[in-house]
């Protein structure tokens, strides 16, 4: 009996041989340009890399890290950076979703007020920064002029000049820029919640708060979830508003761990210990991040 | 399968192109160059030369007077300039990654005067005694040159912006408070503050550039030089916390906002908030004002103190006492770079006798020659420039240290702590100590 042994078939007709040849080109590039540099800072933040000091180069092992730990700039960095992003957040999701509802509704120019709604969001973040830097100036500032005008302040203050004043301008600045995004993509999702639902609740007789509270917040959860931990995220990346707008003032409450990573790395030219800063604080967004998606998409399926 | 296999094609032809870019030479060698007679081949190697130059914008630079000098550099020496000119920051962003990592990016650098001290330790800059004719920088400002010289003797910049700061004040609303002198002391200028104030003239003697960032260890400086303090000794070793006048200065600066002497916003101001203030003619002092100032107070889009302000010598802790501070920047050549003689010939056209008075001439650059004081033509243009003669010589720069980032990011968060309330002069000073300790001298 003749064997006949199949035809071998020319690379590009396996599938998968074919997508990894396709997927390399893109696969070098980010190997280039984002692991190699990775990789790079990772090994980088072992080491004491002092540019301005070269003759004390060594490997340093977890020395950075270590100091790290003990370092009160370093720390209060931290602790400022995670004040103004769990604000942020809390006050972005609420208004975020008090927003949508209402573009969500049938009135005249809606279109344009969506239009409209998405422009704090597309503008630069430097124009953002410089434009809040003078309302909260304090001598010619719109703020201060406008809460003089409705009598609520006797004499203009110097609003970035007090720790809890500062924190709490900072942090409506950044809602301002980030509830738009927030907006679209609750907007989004309210779309999709189909219309019977409500009429059948309101045949139940349920309210409308009730209604809010058992159809539309459990059905828009999976999208508030994203964007609070995205929001989360680009709170401890929030970099040109805090330079501009406090630079890190008054006497370092303001200060995020992004600027902190800033001074040291560009500043004080000490690039061994910035790297070890910038991977730590990542670790530290990573884990409660993971643990947080984890548990939270269980809970949205359960729903 | 046709699409496949353009896809795989082209895929493969990416991959081969990143091999090969990667391996292909940096330089075309010289056996490869084409073969042309010799005066021709010169003069095309010169035409195709280019430099990359970078440096700040110079703050009264309005109408781009240095850039046309540097096309005018381009016509004469047949040398093309890249020119790159942003704002300090940015500039000092892209330029310390770049000669830090050995780069050779740029020809020619601005070289800060807070940088001195690391760049000679770290052998950045290339000694411009290679290049220079003997007795070049002879008729310079001695105190510019020294600023840019290393332990070595050697100098590694010269500057291009003499940037001292002087003592400005409003004749006029100080005459309206009664006063028909600007103050010789640091007590007269309090009392002249509070009297102006009290008399409503205006809202406060002065609006200080005191926010958290780098300048306010200009400040710094500037006070402690004013009263007569040390921050450091020669090798490096701290004064700030042990020199009596040092805490002098900061507890002055504190009492400042305490009193009322100072604008309280001063805290939240950076150099240009400050400037504008006494523009604006709300503050009667301007103590570090910069050396064009004078041409924006004739600006009515800025000012409204157009023919009011003066020019003072800065109020010592004590009659017959002064100090300035003064920042000079300088053009450096990197170690790196690979057009050291053109870099030299763009630095020798820039700070020429003959460059330094048409930009003194344009927008009142303070000259680096000595002898451009008592140019006739200048001195009939700026006839205040004989008080900036008087305090020139009062000058010094900022502290020379290998750690002076460290210095700034430290003693800014210190200082402005102390001038919030939050802690003492005394306290600042010593929480400086404790955070830059592993800097001070060993015994």
């Amino acid at each position: 009996m003749k064997i006949t042994r199949p035809r071998s078939r020319p690379v590009f007709d396996d599938p998968r041989t074919l997508g990894l040849l396709l997927i390399a080109p893109a696969m070098l590039a980010i190997l280039g340009v984002v692991l190699l540099p990775m990789f790079n800072s990772l090994w980088l933040s072992f080491q004491q890399h002092d540019l301005s000091r070269p003759q004390e180069d060594a490997f340093v092992w977890l020395r950075n890290y270590a100091d790290l730990l003990r370092d009160p700039r370093y720390l209060n960095s931290l602790q400022a950076t995670f004040k103004f992003s769990l604000f942020s957040v809390l006050l972005e999701l609420a208004l975020g979703v008090a927003i949508a509802i209402i573009l969500n509704q049938e009135f005249r120019g809606r279109g344009f007020v969506r239009g409209l709604m998405i422009l704090p969001w597309a503008m630069p973040s430097i124009v953002n920064a410089a434009m809040w830097k003078w309302i909260y100036n304090a001598d010619y500032g719109a703020l201060n002029a406008l809460l003089a005008q409705l009598h609520i302040i006797d004499h203009y203050q110097v609003w970035l000049a007090e720790p809890t004043t500062a924190m709490i301008l900072i942090i409506l600045a950044n809602v301002w820029k980030e509830t738009p995004f927030t907006v679209i993509l609750i907007l989004a999702a309210l779309q999709t919640i189909p219309e019977d639902l409500y009429e059948a609740s309101r045949v139940d007789g349920a309210t409308e708060w009730q209604s809010f509270l058992g159809i539309t917040l459990p059905l828009i959860m999976p999208v508030l979830m994203i964007a609070g931990l995205l929001q989360f995220i680009w709170g401890f990346q929030t970099f040109e508003l805090i330079y501009i707008v406090t630079g890190g003032g008054p006497f370092s409450s303001t200060e995020m761990t992004n600027l902190r990573v800033y001074a040291t790395t560009f500043r004080s030219l000490r690039f061994g210990y910035g790297a070890a800063m910038a991977y730590l604080t990542s670790l530290i967004i990573f884990i409660p991040a993971v643990v947080y998606i984890r548990s939270a998409y269980r809970k949205v399926v359960e729903v | 399968m046709k699409r496949p296999s353009l896809y795989l094609f082209v895929s493969l032809l990416l991959i081969l192109s990143f091999v090969l870019a990667s391996c292909a030479p940096t330089a075309v060698p010289a056996t490869e160059l084409p073969q042309a007679s010799a005066p021709e081949a010169t003069q095309s190697a010169a035409e195709a030369e280019t430099i990359t130059v970078i440096f700040p914008k110079h703050e009264a630079d309005l109408s781009g007077a240095f850039e046309s000098r540097i096309r005018e550099f381009e016509n004469q020496s047949g040398i093309k300039v890249e020119l790159i000119q942003s704002d300090w920051d940015s500039v000092a962003n892209r330029i310390l990654p770049e000669i830090s990592t050995g780069g050779s990016a740029y020809d020619v650098v601005e070289f800060d005067n807070g940088w001195v001290a690391e760049w000679c330790g770290a052998g950045w800059a290339t000694p411009l005694n290679d290049f220079m004719p003997a007795g070049y920088t002879d008729g310079m400002i001695p105190g510019l040159v020294d600023l840019f010289s290393c332990p070595d003797k050697k100098v590694y910049g010269i500057v291009w912006n003499n940037d001292t700061r002087f003592f400005y004040y409003n004749a006029e609303k100080l005459a309206a408070a009664g006063f028909n002198e600007p103050p010789k002391t640091w007590d007269e200028f309090k009392q002249m503050g509070i009297s102006a104030k009290e008399k409503d003239v205006v809202s406060y003697g002065m609006a200080p550039f005191w926010n958290q960032e780098w300048s306010l260890g200009n400040e710094f400086h500037f006070w402690t030089y004013a009263f007569g303090g040390e921050i450091v000794d020669e090798k490096g070793c701290f004064l700030f916390n042990k020199d009596p006048n040092t805490l002098a200065a900061l507890q002055y600066m504190v009492d400042s906002m305490k009193d009322g002497v100072s604008n309280p916003a001063g805290m939240t101001y950076n150099q240009a908030a400050s400037q504008d203030a006494f523009l604006k003619g709300d503050s009667l002092f301007m103590p570090q004002g910069i050396a064009g100032l004078m041409a924006y107070t004739k600006d009515a889009s800025v000012s409204s103190v157009d023919g009011q302000i003066k020019v003072g010598l800065v109020p010592g802790a004590r009659a017959g006492m002064s100090a300035a501070l003064t920042l000079p920047e300088a053009y450096a050549i990197p170690a790196q770079s690979e057009h050291k003689e053109a870099a030299w010939k763009f630095i020798e056209f820039m700070t020429s006798r003959e460059t330094n008075k048409a930009l003194a001439q344009e927008i009142g650059v303070l000259p680096i020659w000595t002898d451009l004081y008592a140019d006739a033509d200048l001195t009939a243009k700026y006839p205040f420039w004989s008080e900036f003669q008087a305090q020139l010589s009062t000058a010094r720069g900022l502290s020379k240290l290998t750690w002076y980032g460290d210095f700034v990011d430290i003693s800014t968060a210190e200082v402005h702590k102390a001038l919030a309330g939050e802690q003492t002069a005394q306290e600042a000073l010593d929480n400086m100590a404790s955070g830059l300790s592993q800097f001070e001298c060993k015994p």
